[in-house]
């Protein structure tokens, strides 16, 4: 049944809006931080920018930043330290929770062990217990044993958030490989530690890839873990700088959101290039 | 008599193989023991400290731990920043799982009937749930804003408010805007598990369903939504648990106050601001039940779905 | 023999003790790299930092930071143990709370008797005989006018009494000189606290007595006729009613913009910037009046803010030497001209008023002789959870979610609940 005129219109309005919806902001976002500050508090709204500037990313990436009409010391040590912060604690927290999962779910699938169901059930169902929860006795913890405002501690904390979803998804990507595979491996001799890196790691492959896509997107969005964990410029990432910088720089529209555009790069170039993972990851990782 | 033959093979194989048994459970032991070690510590252990502390007075600022029994649960029960704190979380969790289920459903069909270009749909469909929510909130705040917001000038040139509001100053509003920060960024979410629900229904059964002459409104009430329920059931449980989670957007929003005040806003100003830590561990323990309780649903198909193994 | 080499080894270990100590007075800290915390008001301009790290060789890492995220940050990092920043803001209204827990190291070799008395706010900012922190900022409260408006509504003379104000304010709005005349902040911040305490003193009251009891309570008191009056100002239109997501910075680029006519609770090192024209667009006509009041005798109070070094800092001496040059003569008037922090060595005060370059000079030192401080026995340490309870109360009230009467009885019984920790 061919699809008449007036389907394809509603389609066609309907992905319209669905575009404008979920775009957008961030479109509009990008043409605040490109646009010059007296734009800005002009009545109407102007969907392009009517004089494109840079002077709201040079302020953040130069030499110097002004604040109040006056020249100040430039803001890109900080920006530069907390960007590197988010990279460094993101990208540990990626490959350790990666890791324990991929091993880990291995186990809870192939392995026989007693307590595995029960294990598996609770430290799934901790998904369910909001991280922040626990946050004030983890936070006397850290203190106690010295790991406030070190990249060890703060990783830590997100491999404990994320390791159960990891977890659940690893496990239904070894559940969908044929058993056989495997079998064959053992006949040949193969011990269960090499089948699983020679032979079931790399078939997981996709899986691993969303696992760490996850985790990466999770753990760089983070925000009140590292507002309390990491009160410093030693271990700040990105995404407590900004607010701090929204909280000096009340009236530059422009600025804020060319933070804010800053911040979303790495976000951006993952859903654009690894968009098949990802999606792989979510729908799986929601049980199916 | 089949199963003497089996009880005795199972036990030939048990007595023959029981190094290997032995050696495998090992294996698994070593496989889940960092596993162990990281959720013991960080996160079961602390929840037992969170309900041990919250029956005493645990304040950063005093010396000593007194046990003070179910003092900080009666306090909570009638401070009044608590309940408005919980009717707000409230209103977000209805907010969210409502925008989010109604608006993921209609994307997820949207996505389902595209077939040219569903790639990039679904790219940009998922592009709000990477974001970090502290950019999402900074972005909408600069919508919302009341004097040189994009909300308030495109409602006032199409004429469908007569002069500028100030959002946040209804308490109504203020639950709604935040709550739509934060369904802008959870509906992907919902809208990617449906989708995968949909994809899994077989075409013949709305082949068949057509030919017994059933219209679009009959063939999803009766095929599609049927078949997408487990579905559907995950993508509610999530979108509650998340909407009980909000920090975020409401503190970028509207910082500490009352209107949109999170239970967790709540925890973390109680230890962070107030120094009261015991009285943010109890109110953690109330959320934590609540969320519990209402996502055992979830936590009921995990076990069912492992108990086949 | 054994006792020998002990007592000998002992003096080896004290020795070795005591050399780093002495090594690092001699050594010159070049090099060093110290973070500071201050609020947006203390961002220092480049030629500032840049003369530090030139005459130092300290470099600095100035990070600048809302000031009601401020104190949060100084907690989380201070209960972990670990220094927030090598130097941090020090405001008045922490003392009580700062000095008690231990959390900064005394600066009394700093400031000897002499430089005491040049700096007379020392004294708020010594909690058991600790300085932990030198004053930089000599902010009080008094009313800010915007001259052209008050001529265009053809109004002669700033209000000295409150109903004069209330007037004014009218006559402007009136006219058609400005939507919003008044410009109060009203969002669950520090400012609306401090703009309501300045009003209840302007009602002739106080907000405690002394046994720290409410003095707010009973209607006919001066906190609650305050905060009524608040309200109908608002109500009638005197006050933008998106002020109840302003903080007192975000209000004062109002004035600056000149769509507000009095600045109520103006900050007095700020006319420093307004009549900045390279800051403000209402650079000529900004001026300092007389704190108004009921009676028509003006009150004030003092809100001051220190730079201190926390304890937990592994560069206190390059910290140390950041807190002398912030405090140095020459950089207290720079501070003031570009930032607008009013000086609080006496002497710098008196010489600028001497060259003429102090913005109102006359009003600001007449308002300067009356400042009193908030609490007389130095701040209480649970005052930082009474004042975010005051002003969640009055955020609530002006958005009409609360009655005066209702806002006043969860103030009173917050501040009880505050105290009773």
């Amino acid at each position: 049944m061919r699809p008449s005129l007036l389907s394809r219109i509603g389609l066609l309005a309907c992905t319209a809006l669905l575009l404008i919806w979920s775009l957008g902001p961030v479109y509009w976002a990008l043409v605040t931080s490109l646009s010059a500050p007296i734009d800005l508090v002009s009545a109407s709204p102007h969907f392009f920018p009517v004089h494109p500037t840079l002077e709201h990313y040079r302020q953040l990436l130069g030499a110097t930043s002004f604040y109040e009409g006056s020249a100040v010391q430039s803001v890109w040590p900080q920006f530069s330290r907390a960007l590197v912060n988010s990279l460094l604690t993101s990208l540990l927290a990626t490959i350790v929770t990666v890791a324990l999962a991929a091993v880990g779910a291995y186990a809870f699938v192939r392995l026989k062990f007693p307590g595995r169901n029960v294990l598996f059930v609770l430290v799934v169902a901790s998904l369910a217990i909001p991280a922040y929860t626990v946050m004030i006795p983890l936070y006397r913890l850290m203190v106690s044993m010295k790991l406030i405002d070190t990249y060890f501690g703060v990783t830590m904390i997100y491999v404990s958030a994320f390791l159960p979803l990891a977890l659940w998804l690893m496990r239904s990507v070894y559940q969908s490989l044929p058993l056989s595979l495997e079998e064959a491996a053992w006949m040949d001799g193969a011990g269960r530690t090499y089948t699983l890196f020679r032979i079931v790691l790399p078939l997981a492959a996709p899986g691993l890839i969303a696992s760490a896509i996850l985790t990466f997107l999770s753990a760089w969005g983070q925000f009140m873990i590292p507002l309390v964990f990491s009160p410093t410029l030693s271990t700040k990432p990105l995404t407590v700088l900004i607010p701090e910088f929204v909280s000096r720089n009340y009236v530059d529209y422009g600025l804020m959101n060319a933070a804010g555009m800053l911040a979303i790069i790495p976000p951006i170039v993952v859903v654009l290039f690894l968009n098949r993972y990802l999606v792989q990851g979510l729908m799986a990782g929601s049980g199916k | 008599m089949s199963s003497e033959l089996v009880n005795s093979e199972t036990a030939l194989t048990r007595a023959g193989n029981a190094s290997a048994v032995n050696s495998e459970r090992m294996l698994g032991f070593a496989f889940v023991a960092p596993i162990v070690v990281v959720m013991g510590f960080l996160v079961f252990g602390p929840v037992l400290v969170t309900l041990w502390d919250s029956l005493h007075r645990v304040d950063p600022m005093r010396a000593g731990t007194p046990f003070i029994g179910l003092d900080n649960y009666r306090n909570l029960m009638s401070d009044a920043r608590v309940l408005h704190a919980w009717l707000n979380t409230l209103a977000y969790v209805v907010f969210a799982v409502v925008l989010e289920t109604l608006g993921g459903l209609g994307a997820a069909l949207l996505l389902n009937r595209i077939t040219w270009g569903r790639r990039w749909l679904l790219a940009a469909v998922v592009l709000p749930w990477a974001l970090p929510p502290v950019v999402n909130a900074i972005v909408w705040s600069w919508i919302y804003n009341p004097s040189h917001g994009l909300l308030n000038s495109v409602l006032f040139s199409t004429g469908l408010i007569g002069a500028y509001h100030v959002w946040f100053n209804d308490r109504t509003t203020a639950l709604l805007l935040v709550a739509l920060v934060h369904v802008w960024r959870m509906l992907p979410l919902t809208a990617v598990i449906l989708l995968a629900a949909l994809q899994s229904i077989p075409a013949e059964l709305y082949q068949a369903a057509r030919l017994d002459g059933a219209g679009p409104f009959r063939l999803f009430s009766k095929v599609t939504l049927p078949l997408i329920s487990g579905g559907l059931a995950i993508a509610l449980s999530q979108s509650t648990v998340f909407a009980f989670n909000l920090f975020d957007e409401a503190w970028i929003l509207n910082g500490s106050s009352l209107d949109t005040r999170s239970v967790l806003i709540q925890v973390y100003m109680s230890a962070f601001q107030d120094l009261r830590f015991s009285y943010g561990m109890a109110l953690s323990v109330l959320v934590m039940f609540a969320s519990l309780v209402i996502s055992l649903v979830y936590v009921l198909r995990v076990y069912r779905e492992t108990r086949y193994d | 023999m054994k006792r020998n080499m002990l007592v000998a080894a002992v003096a080896a270990i004290v020795l070795c003790a005591a050399l780093p100590a002495g090594a690092q007075a001699a050594a010159p800290l070049t090099g060093e790299t110290i973070s500071v915390l201050l609020p947006p008001w203390a961002t220092l301009p480049k030629d500032m930092t840049d003369r530090f790290t030139a005459q130092t060789g300290i470099k600095l890492s100035l990070q600048t930071l809302g000031w009601d995220e401020i104190r949060t940050k100084i907690i989380t990092a201070s209960i972990a143990g670990s220094a927030p920043a090598d130097v941090t803001e020090v405001d008045w209204s922490w003392v009580g709370q700062f000095g008690m827990s231990g959390w900064y190291a005394p600066l009394n070799s700093m400031v000897d008797a002499s430089a005491a008395k040049d700096l007379p706010e020392t004294a708020i900012f010594t909690y058991d005989k600790k300085l932990i922190g030198i004053p930089y900022n000599n902010d009080f409260r008094l009313l800010i006018f915007n001259r052209q408006h008050l001529s265009a509504a053809g109004i002669a003379q700033p209000p000295k009494t409150l109903a004069e104000l209330l007037a004014d304010a009218k006559a402007i709005k009136e006219k058609g000189v400005v939507k919003y005349p008044l410009a109060l902040p009203l969002s669950a911040t520090e400012g609306t606290s401090t703009s309501w305490y300045l009003l209840t003193k302007a009602f002739g009251g106080d907000l405690f007595d002394s046994n720290l009891k409410p003095l707010f309570t009973s209607p006919d008191s001066a906190g609650y006729k305050a905060l009524a009056w608040e309200i109908d100002a608002l109500k009638a239109g005197l006050i933008d009613p998106a002020a109840t997501g302003l903080k007192d910075v975000e209000v004062q680029e109002l004035f600056k913009n000149g769509q507000a006519s009095f600045d109520v609770a103006g900050w007095a090192g700020n006319l420093s910037v307004y009549t900045d024209a390279s800051k403000s667009k209402v650079a000529s006509v900004a001026e300092g009046a007389l704190m108004p009041t009921v009676s028509g005798k003006t009150r004030t109070f003092g809100l001051p803010e220190a730079v201190g070094v926390p304890a937990a800092s592994t560069h206190k001496a390059a910290a140390e030497a950041f807190v002398r040059w912030f405090v140095a003569p020459e950089n207290q008037m720079e501070s003031y001209t570009a930032l607008g922090n009013l000086p609080t060595r006496t002497s710098v005060l008196k010489s600028l008023n001497d060259s003429g370059k102090l913005a109102s000079g006359k009003a600001l030192l007449a308002q300067a002789a009356v400042v009193e401080p908030l609490f007389r026995q130095g701040t209480p340490t649970w005052y930082p959870q009474f004042s975010s309870a005051v002003s969640a109360a009055i955020n609530q009230a002006a958005k009409g979610q609360l009655s005066v009467d209702a806002a006043i009885k969860q103030i009173a019984a917050q501040a009880a609940d505050a105290q009773a920790q």
